[in-house]
């Protein structure tokens, strides 16, 4: 059997076609990275102990910590699978393959976004699940839980993403550029403390971090005060989303140009 | 076979060139591929040979001058040229942590073929390529010489145009590069146009066309092998070994004595570049005579890809001639 090379017809770029080639990526990092260690470490592991070592033998009820924990699990998880997959790729210059292909900017960091937040979305559930089926956890606002997991999701993925095309092609590097900034926004973000508790100069600092956002419509979702309100926390989610993303795209822009 | 389209080359650098701060890796080449043709660009690491297929790709943005492909415009419709262009890269950048099956269906996904399409082509690749027996198995665990096939399964699902192929058989063992070989001149036939890069002047001779030699950035030579050899007369070679090492002095000594353009030290014995054979013969006879020498061997050979090089580039090659 031999494999016949038709004469190609050059592609025109089309907003179906891309959308597909965008799954395609995001399907084959799900494949190949869900799985790796350092990905269930850093996204599962490692939030989950830091949670916990900031918060055992705090006098509160169970039920009070599952926001926070939801909150920081979204944003660990969600930021990891892209800065890792990226210089990873980079590194093995399976990268250049996906480039070599007639994919858009848009369309392959739409693609790790994607994988990014469905991973974020599985893990977000877990303590969710665990919260309400064994913590006492209820929910009040469905819609507004929802949007704040999901939303949160998307709009923080790409935070991930960005970081991802900074800096080397070692993906240790990488993460630890991550940590770096994820470690101090997990304390100015209403995780552990409510931002409406946080000093004033913190709080200011929080409306800044798209974490905050999420935090507050899970907490608004799961009956506890709010600080932003469900409409603003959507909203501002949405305008960080795009912006984060955008910023992906013109970072990945300039790598295409080799300079 | 694909049929051929009109006049319209399938490869066009026009004044290409690419910088790299004060560092010039392309310098303002311009040459022409038709369609079906297996052209080779040939010349030492660094020459600009794979900057010069970056360029055509738009992975890196040309300084000045254009790179086309079937009249496309490589940084204007970079869609398009990459939708019609496979590449082979210097190295096998497949997904090693998911299988062969995998790796060729993610590749054609990304091309934007049909999942019914995508399972066809990918069996077709299989057999074609040798790979049904690994086809289960995991990108990573496969051997050097069944990767190198993989990335060249990958970079034909889509029945490309134009395949640029980067160095394909380097790192390779002798058998695995002979199959490789022997499956480019297999996808010959069917009209596609290679662009071959590779520093292996053998390779350039058996499989090429035409060949393009390129030295630090510019092309100085585009010829068919033949006629490149044939215009090098000044390339003949005498292949002299003598019964012990000659330092350089009496190397220096030996060229200034005859009609010698340059003398290139081997394993065993010396390589001189001559344009008047017979004479240089009794030159190198004299001069064993003279110098209490004793000749263990002597060749005339007929110019080689590399003595052309050599003499084209007026400076020793600095790259392998291994089949």
């Amino acid at each position: 059997m031999e494999v016949t090379l038709d004469a190609g017809v050059p592609q025109k770029p089309g907003v179906l076609s891309e959308l597909m080639k965008s799954f395609s990526i995001a399907i084959k990092d799900m494949k190949i990275y869900y799985f790796k260690p350092a990905i269930l470490i850093f996204g599962i592991l490692f939030p989950v102990a830091i949670f916990f070592a900031f918060t055992v033998g705090r006098n509160v009820d169970a039920s009070a910590l599952f926001p926070g924990l939801i909150a920081l699990t979204l944003f660990f998880s969600t930021t990891t699978v892209g800065p890792f997959s990226m210089p990873w790729e980079r590194l093995n210059r399976t990268f250049e393959r996906i480039l070599f292909a007639p994919v858009s900017v848009s369309a392959l960091a739409l693609g790790k976004t994607i994988s990014a937040v469905v991973f974020g979305l599985i893990m977000s559930v877990v303590p969710l699940l665990l919260g309400i089926l064994f913590f006492g956890s209820r929910v009040s606002n469905a819609w507004v839980l929802f949007l704040g997991i999901f939303i949160g999701n998307a709009s923080i993925a790409n935070m991930g993403t960005l970081i991802s095309t900074f800096g080397s092609k070692q993906p240790q590097n990488v993460m630890l550029l991550l940590n770096l900034i994820r470690l101090p926004m997990m304390f100015m973000s209403g995780i552990f403390v409510p931002i409406f508790e946080l000093p004033h100069w913190a709080r200011i600092v929080s409306w800044f971090s798209p974490v905050s956002y999420a935090t507050d419509l899970i907490r608004c979702g799961l009956g506890f005060k709010d600080y932003f309100g469900p409409l603003i926390s959507s909203l501002v989610l949405i305008a960080f989303g795009v912006l984060l993303f955008l910023a992906c795209v013109l970072r990945m822009t300039a790598w295409n140009r080799g300079d | 076979m694909r049929e051929k389209e009109s006049g319209t080359p399938a490869l066009e650098a026009l004044n290409l060139t690419k910088r790299f701060g004060s560092v010039t890796a392309v310098d303002g080449i311009s040459f022409s591929v038709e369609e079906g043709e297996i052209f080779g660009f040939l010349g030492p690491n660094g020459a600009g040979k794979t900057t010069t297929i970056r360029l055509f790709l738009n992975l890196t943005r040309p300084s000045s001058g254009e790179a086309r492909v079937f009249g496309l415009d490589s940084v204007r419709n970079s869609i398009e040229v990459k939708s019609i262009v496979g590449i082979v890269p210097d190295v096998s950048n497949v997904f090693s942590e998911i299988s062969t099956t995998a790796n060729i269906l993610f590749t054609a996904s990304l091309y934007g073929i049909g999942r019914k399409e995508r399972m066809s082509r990918m069996q077709d690749l299989l057999e074609t390529m040798g790979l049904s027996e690994y086809s289960e198995k995991k990108a990573g665990q496969l051997s050097y010489g069944l990767k190198r096939r993989l990335a060249i399964a990958m970079s034909i699902v889509h029945s490309p145009r134009v395949v640029f192929l980067d160095e394909p058989t380097s790192g390779l063992d002798v058998s695995s590069s002979r199959e490789i070989r022997e499956l480019l001149r297999n996808l010959k036939y069917h009209g596609t146009t290679f662009f071959l890069t590779t520093h292996n002047m053998e390779e350039a001779n058996e499989l090429c066309n035409r060949i393009a030699v390129i030295d630090r950035g510019r092309i100085i030579a585009v010829d068919t092998p033949e006629r490149l050899r044939r215009e090098a007369t000044e390339a003949q070679v005498i292949q002299v070994e003598f019964n012990r090492v000659l330092d350089e002095n009496e190397q220096r000594q030996l060229v200034s004595l005859g009609p010698f353009h340059k003398i290139v030290p081997m394993k065993d014995s010396y390589k001189l570049f001559t344009g008047d054979p017979e004479e240089a013969i009794e030159c190198v006879f004299h001069f064993a005579f003279s110098n209490d020498l004793r000749i263990c061997g002597l060749n005339t050979l007929k110019p080689t890809l590399e003595d052309v090089f050599v003499k084209l580039t007026d400076r020793e090659a600095s790259f392998g001639s291994h089949a």
